[in-house]
């Protein structure tokens, strides 16, 4: 197996326009012997408004934070003003798509990119 | 065009640069917070992660924070994802709130390696000062989503505070 990254953050090919302006959320990436495990802060995203896709090699990671407040409050301080996140990651071929599993628990999403048999690791037993 | 309509288109301009001013300085005081490492739970060493930007003795994290009244109330929002509730220390200090918590960093359990570490783990503080007085025993807390939710019913019932200020 090589030692590159397999999921690399793909460079902004189309810049979103101001009007659907995203944050970009950090993200932690492990990788082990037979995947890929990611987590990304997605403060305020319930489960039903995350969207996930894989496109060919293209993970898109898409979230809508939700507010939660009465209408009569007025904002005296506000600092979240984009309530999407958006990132887009480019995977490496040795991942299998099919197989991908995600979880949400507050606002962390946990994604597990499992590489295709034919990338892991393979102990053969010796008989006889 | 007359002259009003490039007075007026003027002036919304100046208001929307200054809006935006006050915008960007609201969004950057107090929102970025330093991440301490915590008691629990080691970090990898710097030499165990692929990411150059990631520095195991301290990280630094926007948390978004929201400050919201009415006449009976104030809700203060911050986003701190992946906590647990426990973890959560809250205290109304005379006009402040002060929120401190530790996110746990969880290694994982196989061998592996991080390609990337950005999200912020350990310890934390948010001082969020309040611009009425409150029934300190009588504030509620949640969280849900990775957001923290505090309501604080105010002492005195009072509209939200504007000030209007004339430029001669």
């Amino acid at each position: 197996m090589n030692d590159t990254t397999a999921v690399a953050t793909k460079t902004a090919s189309a810049a979103p326009t101001p009007a659907e302006s995203a944050l970009l959320p950090p993200v932690d990436v492990f990788e082990d012997a037979t995947g890929i495990t990611l987590y990304a802060d997605l403060p305020g995203v319930p489960k039903d408004k995350l969207h996930l896709e894989i496109d060919a090699d293209t993970l898109t990671i898409e979230g809508e934070a939700q507010l939660d407040l009465p209408g009569d409050l007025e904002a005296s301080h506000a600092e979240i003003t984009v309530p999407r996140y958006r990132r887009v990651f480019t995977l490496s071929r040795e991942l299998d798509t099919e197989k991908v599993s995600a979880e949400m628990h507050q606002g962390v999403l946990k994604l597990r990119l499992p590489k295709a048999a034919h990338a892991q690791p393979r102990k053969i037993e010796v008989r006889g | 065009m007359k002259l009003d309509d490039v007075r007026h288109g003027f002036s919304s301009l100046w208001d929307s640069v200054a809006d935006g001013w006050q915008r960007l300085r609201d969004g950057t005081v107090g929102a970025l917070t330093r991440f301490r490492p915590g008691e629990h739970g080691a970090m990898p060493a710097k030499g165990e992660v692929d990411d150059t930007f990631y520095w195991p003795a301290q990280t630094w994290s926007l948390l978004g924070g929201d400050l919201f009244e009415d006449a009976h109330r104030l809700v203060v929002r911050i986003e701190v994802p992946g906590m647990d509730k426990a973890d959560f220390d809250i205290e109304v200090r005379d006009n402040v709130l002060v929120v401190q918590g530790e996110k746990r960093f969880e290694g994982e359990s196989t061998e592996g390696r991080y390609r990337l570490l950005q999200c912020a783990y350990g310890s934390f503080r948010r001082v969020v000062p309040l611009p009425a007085g409150v029934l300190s025993d009588q504030a509620k807390a949640s969280y849900r989503n990775g957001v923290l939710r505090v309501e604080l019913p105010k002492a005195v019932e009072s509209e939200p505070r504007k000030i209007a200020i004339a430029v001669d």
